[in-house]
């Protein structure tokens, strides 16, 4: 019951998008999905104001940009390029660069970390969907 | 036994006759002590016939638990025929069907049920190696950044800039493990 009165704002948030929210332990999980990134940002935003640093290791806030497989996503990493890779991880082989900002198509989701995109070069590869964020 | 209950009665109305009225009263009530013995004499020998031992209730139980993997830590003690479950199962469910399978065991009487409900502890082999995968997805652009799994937690050291951390934070909260224990230095 603490844990909701403290991240309140957030969890009122949260459920207006459908979000499931759970007390385990000494955690709270807030899991789902919300319609755009500046959504998510602002969900982190008052998750470092209420607990600066994420220090207080009572939260897990899975909550990620609802994306649609054909649409639309945009390149965020902070300011490099973002690599293509042939297969989903770090251990494969870079086959292309999409630049920061650009805004390429999202094919299919191999899973939640590992999205399979076609930059505007027409080439195919796999990119970390952390550094993803769809564009409607 | 009964024979002999039976025998005394019918001496004492045999005996009750041509007596005095005082004499008829106490004969009637050693009477009604007679028939209560003979009734007592009765429900004796009812239950002495079949002759159920515990040991043996207790084997048929034990028998009839052993059949449930789930109940291999229950133990049954069986005493007038009354048995008492001991032990532990893994849920509510468990120990419902603990009970169920003893009370249909020929003999048994009522069951006591002091069987202890114990949650297994979840495994986490699958989950660590999940995270532990995604982790070195998560920590490539953060190199100073270490982590740590254990039962789903993901404890993170070394250090990163303020302007990383919910970067880092979001790509290690989005592998949904059970807890995430910040102790980077934030520069």
């Amino acid at each position: 019951m603490a844990l909701l009165d403290k991240y309140k704002e957030l969890v009122d948030l949260a459920k207006q998008y459908g979000a499931t929210v759970s007390e385990e332990g000494n955690v709270l999980r807030v899991k789902g999905e919300v319609p755009s990134g500046a959504l998510k940002d602002k969900m982190w935003e008052i998750y470092d104001r209420i607990d600066p640093n994420f220090k207080s290791n009572d939260l897990v806030l899975d909550v990620n940009v609802n994306a649609t497989e054909g649409g639309k996503v945009k390149v965020i990493t902070r300011e490099s390029n973002l690599n293509i890779r042939k297969g989903p991880g770090t251990d494969q082989p870079i086959v292309g660069k999409a630049a920061h900002g650009d805004i390429i198509t999202l094919i299919s989701k191999a899973n939640d970390q590992w999205w399979l995109v076609r930059d505007n070069d027409g080439e195919e590869g796999y990119c970390y969907s952390q550094y993803l964020e769809p564009v409607r | 036994m009964i024979k002999y209950v039976y025998y005394m009665y019918c001496l004492n109305i045999k005996l009750s006759k041509g007596l005095t009225n005082k004499k008829q009263k106490i004969m009637k009530a050693f009477r009604l002590v007679s028939m209560l013995a003979l009734i007592l004499a009765l429900g004796v020998a009812t239950t002495s016939c079949k002759k159920v031992k515990d040991a043996d209730v207790q084997a048929a139980a034990q028998t009839a638990l052993a059949a449930n993997p789930d109940l291999s830590n229950v133990s049954v003690a069986v005493l007038s025929q009354v048995a008492t479950l001991s032990g532990t199962v893994k849920d509510d469910a468990a120990k419902a069907y603990a009970e169920s399978t003893v009370v249909a065991v020929k003999n048994v009487k009522s069951v006591v049920n002091d069987v202890k409900v114990v949650p297994p502890a979840p495994d986490f082999t699958a989950i660590d190696a999940a995270l532990n995968a995604g982790l070195v997805d998560a920590l490539k652009d953060h190199a100073k950044v270490k982590a740590e799994v254990k039962d789903g937690v993901v404890t993170l050291t070394g250090e990163i800039r303020k302007k990383d951390l919910p970067t880092l934070m979001q790509k290690v909260n989005a592998l949904n493990p059970q807890q995430v224990v910040n102790n980077i230095t934030v520069k």
